[in-house]
């Protein structure tokens, strides 16, 4: 992991449209696309604290599914649906927090003031999948695989839980990638269980 | 003068709920079959298991569809039924992902009843067997999104898909979340963007 | 968990089920606020021990009550319970992981009705909550919502199409609540809808819809299931808000003229000073 910035997500798993919910050291976060590139929040809606992971996107804003209050892409609410001629106040936002893609990757700033490093050369997504681990011992791995190298990535969800996020340089089959990655994440949780 | 036959619609003993009866529900709208339905006090009155309900259905469980005279149990079968009769591409390949909804995910059912209306049970075991069984349906949906297939038999949606669908939908009513699940996450979405796709409570239906 | 040690919550009375759920000759355990509790009915009556000793119990509205302390004034009073018309209809004790405040806010709520009971209780396209009253009660020390009104395209199970449905809301105690509604089928009454919160702990609950309602036309079943869908429509949002525990910290949460009841259902709490199920501030000295 690149000291402040977290890779949470392969960007191919967030499309248009979705929401997706990530828990990074117990943190609650939500992960939502609409137009654009991908938005990451504190997921709590800041009128009653509900979780805006399970609210909809629409219009290139996200909904809160409790009461219909609708966020921008720059956080600010735009639409509170019980008062329909209120000028929503400018100070009512959600959380959010700097967030990048890159490498095939969605990344948040969890701290620090360092930029994101560039990535060296063009990758394929191939796997995102939670590992009952509760971490591994350097921050990303470079595994050969085939004619091509894997390289996985991963934020820590609590304890005894990671998820891994795994993109692939140079050409290989990816099916097969998935399957040896699955594998490795098998005989590493047995080995936590013996 | 001949007289046309008005035809029964066929009759589902519901129970609101209840994540079966919900496939049966869910499948009845996606073929846009109309049905009209019994409702069945399955909690707080336990009816599915008195004399009167085992008449219907001797195993005491819901759902149960009446139609063109036959008696359907099983979720699972309703499904075939339903499927076979209105629409055969709705129908899998193969059975294997419509028994483990059925099977497999029977556990994460009854951890869900267990959080839910407090039925006796043991919680930690059954959650453990339904996170299982989410893990290798989120395994199977992986690979078969790296395939470039959207669904779980074939290139359409089935009734495997659904009979699958309302486990992974209300997973969080037994506390347990999608977040460990990005292709599930991916999946349940695209059930929900069907054509007259209908949700129930835990499972909001507009996206 | 043990017993909170908080006073205010202590001396409350709180339902523990339906009568019914204690059949006679058996001992059910369950919890209250966090302490141990055995419920034993026998033929002559029933016994509620609380962390070993003998609670003082009620059976008021076909329900078991009781208390680990010494509440101001007797259990509510339901003067509906006494019209002879009315059916009692016992929705059947749901689990949720939340504060048992949380699901006494969320009651009182109207401006969610659109998008959490969409074409049931509310509609998209008419989602605007107009003002309504709130007053506390001080000589029986209840919270009163009147004047709400809110269109409904399926107001109650007996609903064919939609109505403005007139509301009241008359907030007990800290854990029970009732909502006064204008029934399908009897417009110069009010059908009677009660949640009582059983609450386990801080962070879990068994709710209680019990209702009292003018409707020849739909079965108990059907009613029971009209009930359980919006109680389960709820149970979603209650358990995906954060925290679990209701804020009483100003600024924790941005409430709008809609959330009147919810501004002074946190008010009487404070005046209460009651901390059970509740999010620990850091504002206070």
């Amino acid at each position: 992991m690149t000291a402040g910035w977290t890779p949470i997500a392969l960007s191919r798993d967030v499309p248009a449209g979705i929401t997706r919910a990530v828990i990074v050291e117990g943190r609650e976060l939500v992960i939502w696309r609409g137009d654009g590139p991908a938005h990451v929040w504190e997921d709590r809606c800041p009128h009653r604290g509900m979780r805006l992971s399970l609210g909809f996107v629409r219009d290139n804003s996200l909904n809160c599914l409790y009461h219909g209050w609708q966020y921008g892409a720059s956080s600010s609410c735009v639409r509170i649906p019980a008062h329909p001629d209120l000028t929503v106040a400018p100070t009512i936002k959600a959380n959010a927090y700097e967030s990048a893609e890159a490498g095939g990757l969605v990344w948040v700033r969890l701290g620090g003031t360092e930029p994101l490093p560039a990535p060296s050369e063009p990758v394929t997504p191939v796997l995102s999948f939670a590992m009952e681990v509760d971490s591994l011992d350097r921050d990303s791995l470079m595994l050969p695989f085939q004619r091509a190298e894997l390289h996985l990535h991963w934020h820590r969800v609590g304890p005894a839980r990671i998820m891994v996020h795994a993109v692939m340089s140079g050409g290989a089959d990816i099916a097969g990638a998935a399957a040896f990655l699955r594998a490795l994440r098998d005989d590493m949780e047995q080995e936590v269980a013996a | 003068m001949a007289r046309s036959r008005v035809p029964t619609l066929p009759k589902l003993y519901d129970y609101v709920l209840s994540d079966a009866c919900y496939k049966v529900r869910l499948l009845l709208s996606l073929l846009g079959v109309p049905y009209t339905s019994v409702a069945v006090d399955f909690f707080p009155g336990r009816e599915p298991e008195g004399e009167a309900f085992r008449r219907i259905n001797p195993e005491g469980d819901l759902p149960v569809l009446e139609d063109d005279g036959v008696v359907l149990r099983d979720a699972q079968a309703i499904l075939v039924h339903l499927a076979r009769k209105h629409d055969a591409n709705w129908l899998p390949p193969g059975n294997r992902w419509l028994d483990f909804a059925g099977a497999d995910m029977a556990a994460l059912s009854q951890a869900r009843l267990v959080s839910l209306l407090g039925l006796p049970g043991d919680l930690a075991t059954l959650r453990k067997a339904g996170r299982r069984a989410l893990r290798d349906l989120e395994d199977h949906i992986g690979d078969r999104q790296i395939a470039g297939f959207d669904w779980v038999e074939t290139d359409r949606a089935t009734i495997a898909d659904i009979g699958l669908f309302p486990h992974v939908a209300l997973s969080h009513d037994a506390g347990i979340g999608l977040e460990d699940y990005p292709a599930l996450n991916l999946w349940q979405r695209r059930v929900r963007k069907l054509p007259r796709f209908v949700g129930m409570p835990g499972i909001p239906d507009y996206f | 968990m043990t017993l909170t040690p908080d006073q205010a919550a202590l001396d409350q009375w709180y339902v523990l089920g339906a009568l019914r759920d204690f059949p006679s000759g058996k001992t059910r355990s369950t919890r209250l606020l966090g302490g141990d509790i055995a419920v034993t009915r026998r033929d002559d009556g029933i016994e509620v021990v609380g962390e070993g000793r003998a609670l003082p119990v009620r059976t008021n509205y076909d329900h078991l009550w009781t208390t680990f302390g010494t509440p101001a004034r007797d259990l509510f009073s339901l003067p509906e319970a006494a019209e002879p018309d009315r059916r009692w209809i016992h929705c059947g004790g749901v689990h949720v992981r939340a504060s048992g405040l949380r699901l006494i806010e969320n009651f009182l709520d109207l401006a969610h009705f659109p998008y959490v009971h969409t074409d049931i209780l509310g509609s998209e396209e008419k989602p605007e909550v107009a003002k309504y009253e709130v007053e506390q009660r001080r000589d029986v020390d209840e919270l009163w919502a009147t004047k709400c009104e809110f269109f409904q395209p399926k107001a109650a199970a007996a609903s064919d199409e939609g109505q403005i449905s007139q509301y009241m809301y008359r907030v007990v105690s800290p854990f029970n609540v009732m909502l006064y509604k204008t029934p399908p089928t009897a417009p110069n009454r009010w059908d009677v809808i009660a949640l009582f919160v059983h609450p386990l702990d801080e962070i879990e609950s068994v709710a209680h819809p019990f209702m009292l309602v003018i409707d020849d036309t739909s079965s108990d079943a059907e009613i029971i299931q009209f009930q359980q869908m919006i109680f389960l429509q709820d149970k979603i949002v209650l358990e995906n808000q954060r925290p679990l525990l209701l804020p009483l910290q100003p600024g924790r949460e941005t409430p709008t003229r809609a959330d009147l009841s919810s501004v002074l259902y946190r008010r009487w709490l404070k005046e209460k000073a009651l901390t059970f199920g509740t999010e620990p501030r850091t504002d206070l000295a």
